[in-house]
């Protein structure tokens, strides 16, 4: 393995009229290409970056660009049902068009043949209050031999919806692309107006966009450490956790007016008490510390997390694996060690090198302490000054967020105040498509603990 | 677990918003009212997402929590369409998923309602509507009541239903 390969963090095209412009973004840099339209054709990356492989099936039923030397070909938003040769992504295509069921044309599976092998569907529509997405198990007897992930029914043509809208018209639907993580969306987009304008937020604007950031972590990490042992049989965990969890978006509507913080970084701060928050920040750091020396003496349920659903760090770092999946497989990746008031105020990235569900299990408690460490040093420093959205712009921006589910990229381009272009990479639509490699060696019956421990978006994904 | 059962003794049962919980107190009692007489006191939901931002899956999720305690007035959340009442419909209902919701719809057996949670089934969300959205659900399917909110609450969300319950005693399925 080559650890010195750069990560991949986005490809996608760009309709410029006469051509397609094919961007990839590198961790080192972007490279640009131009596809001919009459033509539409471009080189594969899937075979060097299996993480790719979305990237530019997506494009394929965006763009209608055919990609050579790409192993699969199939189409990935567009499903069963969708009308022929239809890219919805083009410029010439009207965002209002209203679509026709076409004829039913099914779905190749990934599939391992062999004797006595047999298929599990498992979806859309999911047993319990989840988001909907398709998993496709290929076992022998209990043992998963492979698995694929289909996703893709929730997509809403939010990039396409989002085209001509000045920054300020996009930040409710941004707010609202995921659920889990819009504190974080919001922030991406802030600071791409703040990019086109020439500016950069004041430290007390960052600190208390901050604030609220960790607080998202918190109600996730949170609901994770609930849910993972619940998955685990060990229920009691779940009904602890999630009782914090609801304290933590108690706070939040206290500090936003909104249990998720919606809108909340666009509109004029609220009047608060820091004094409060920082006794209810001391009460959980006493939470945190009952919870881990409560959980840590429960043999049975590590029995259930120990080893179970590895993804080693060589995977890791091929599919470029981001947020605590990445670094629970011992690959210190965060964007906030490279944002100046967190590093000025004793950041440190959490992780783990065992990369089972045990180390992401282990990675969300330690994260989410140090994020009540820098909590408490971001309230004095927060200032009730107010955001607003210039309509300056012109150009191409890009802005990256540490969400509760890992980095987030935001790449945005202007023309005259208005989006022409907006590209939104979640950090689960490279996480998923890692999600296969943590299967084999493992029964069927641990696949909700493991998908439970990696926390992935099917909203910020399906987009 | 030793651990746990003194801090669950220590503890002891805590009242942290007196306002709040006496409304909860109301609202219970007449939420079990209208279960006992319309679903023989259990009600069985199936909710299904037609593509939403998980903000109302997290708040029915939270529905369960001890804050909240949904189960003790004889509401579940079901796993298959085929043991459900009521179908409770989130999301903007995007072109891929239609398909599968009105599967699930025929799924639920008669006599049976379908509640829609939040803005986005009513087209209410920021969302404009693209080619891959086919919300207002109301076109694909007959709705009986809708729970407002981006999202609702978890202590709108009991409202909605028993304001669900008091509709049945004049609209039946």
């Amino acid at each position: 393995m080559n650890e010195s390969k750069k990560r991949l963090i986005a490809r996608y095209a760009v309709d410029r009229g006469e051509d397609f412009e094919l961007i990839t973004r590198f961790d080192d840099g972007t490279i640009r290409e131009r596809v001919s339209k009459e033509d539409p054709r471009a080189a594969s990356i899937m075979p060097r970056y299996p993480a790719a492989i979305w990237f530019e099936r997506k494009i394929r039923d965006d763009f209608g660009i055919r990609f050579e030397g790409a192993f699969d070909q199939r189409p990935l938003l567009h499903h069963e049902r969708w009308p022929r040769d239809l890219h919805p992504m083009r410029r010439d295509f009207d965002v209002h068009t209203v679509l026709e069921l076409s004829d039913y044309r099914p779905y190749r599976y990934e599939a391992i043949g062999g004797d006595g092998v047999f298929e599990v569907a498992v979806g859309p529509i999911h047993a319990g209050i989840i988001e909907p997405g398709h998993f496709q198990f290929s076992q022998a007897g209990e043992d998963m031999l492979h698995q694929e992930v289909r996703h893709f029914y929730k997509y809403r043509g939010i990039e396409k919806m989002l085209e001509g809208k000045t920054l300020a018209e996009a930040a409710p639907v941004v707010a609202r692309i995921s659920g889990n993580e819009s504190v974080a969306a919001q922030i991406a987009l802030a600071r791409i107006a703040e990019a086109a304008a020439g500016e950069e937020a004041e430290t007390g604007i960052a600190a208390r966009r901050a604030l609220l950031l960790e607080s998202e972590r918190l109600a996730h990490h949170w609901t994770d450490l609930g849910f993972i042992p619940n998955d685990a049989g060990f229920a009691a965990a779940l009904a602890y956790a999630s009782a914090r969890a609801e304290e933590v978006r108690r706070w939040m509507a206290e500090l936003t007016g909104h249990r998720f913080a919606f809108d909340a970084i666009a509109s004029k701060p609220r009047p608060w008490n820091p004094d409060q928050i920082l006794r209810r920040i001391a009460g959980m750091r006493e939470a945190i510390d009952w919870f881990e020396n409560w959980i840590v003496g429960i043999p049975s349920l590590w029995d259930r997390m120990d080893t179970t659903g590895i993804l080693p760090r060589s995977d890791a770092l091929r599919y470029g694996c981001v947020g605590v999946v990445a670094r629970a497989s011992g690959v210190a990746l965060d964007v906030r060690a490279s944002e100046a008031l967190y590093t000025h105020n004793g950041f440190a990235i959490q992780s783990e090198e065992s990369g089972d569900v045990a180390a992401r299990f282990k990675v969300r408690i330690a994260e989410l302490r140090h994020s009540l460490e820098l909590m408490e040093r971001f309230v004095p420093l927060c200032s009730e000054a107010p955001f607003v959205f210039t309509e300056k712009g012109e150009g191409a921006f890009e802005s990256f967020v540490e969400s509760s589910l890992g980095e987030l990229y935001l790449a945005v381009e202007m023309e005259e105040g208005r989006i022409r272009r907006f590209f939104f990479r979640d950090p689960s639509f490279v996480n998923w498509q890692a999600l296969h490699r943590m299967m084999p060696g493992n029964i069927i019956a641990d696949f909700p603990l493991i998908n439970k421990s990696c926390d992935l978006s099917y909203a910020g994904n399906d987009l | 677990m030793l651990t746990y059962w003194q801090k669950r003794f220590r503890t002891g049962v805590l009242t942290e918003r007196p306002e709040f919980d006496e409304r909860m107190k109301v609202l219970r009692k007449r939420l079990k009212k209208g279960i006992a007489k319309h679903f023989a006191g259990s009600l069985a939901i199936r909710m299904v997402d037609s593509g939403s931002c998980n903000a109302c899956e997290a708040e029915c999720n939270a529905l369960s929590n001890p804050y909240y305690d949904l189960e003790r007035l004889g509401i579940r959340f079901v796993a298959s369409p085929r043991h459900a009442d009521v179908m409770l419909l989130s999301g903007v209902l995007t072109f891929n998923m239609l398909p599968h919701v009105l599967d699930a719809w025929e799924q639920i057996p008669e006599p049976k309602w379908c509640i829609t949670l939040g803005d986005c089934p009513v087209m209410e969300a920021p969302f404009t509507r693209t080619f891959a959205i086919e919300a207002p659900a109301a076109e694909h399917l007959p709705i009986t009541h809708h729970i407002p909110g981006c999202p609702p609450s978890p202590d709108r969300i009991i409202e909605g239903l028993l304001e669900f319950l008091e509709k049945l005693d004049t609209v039946k399925s």
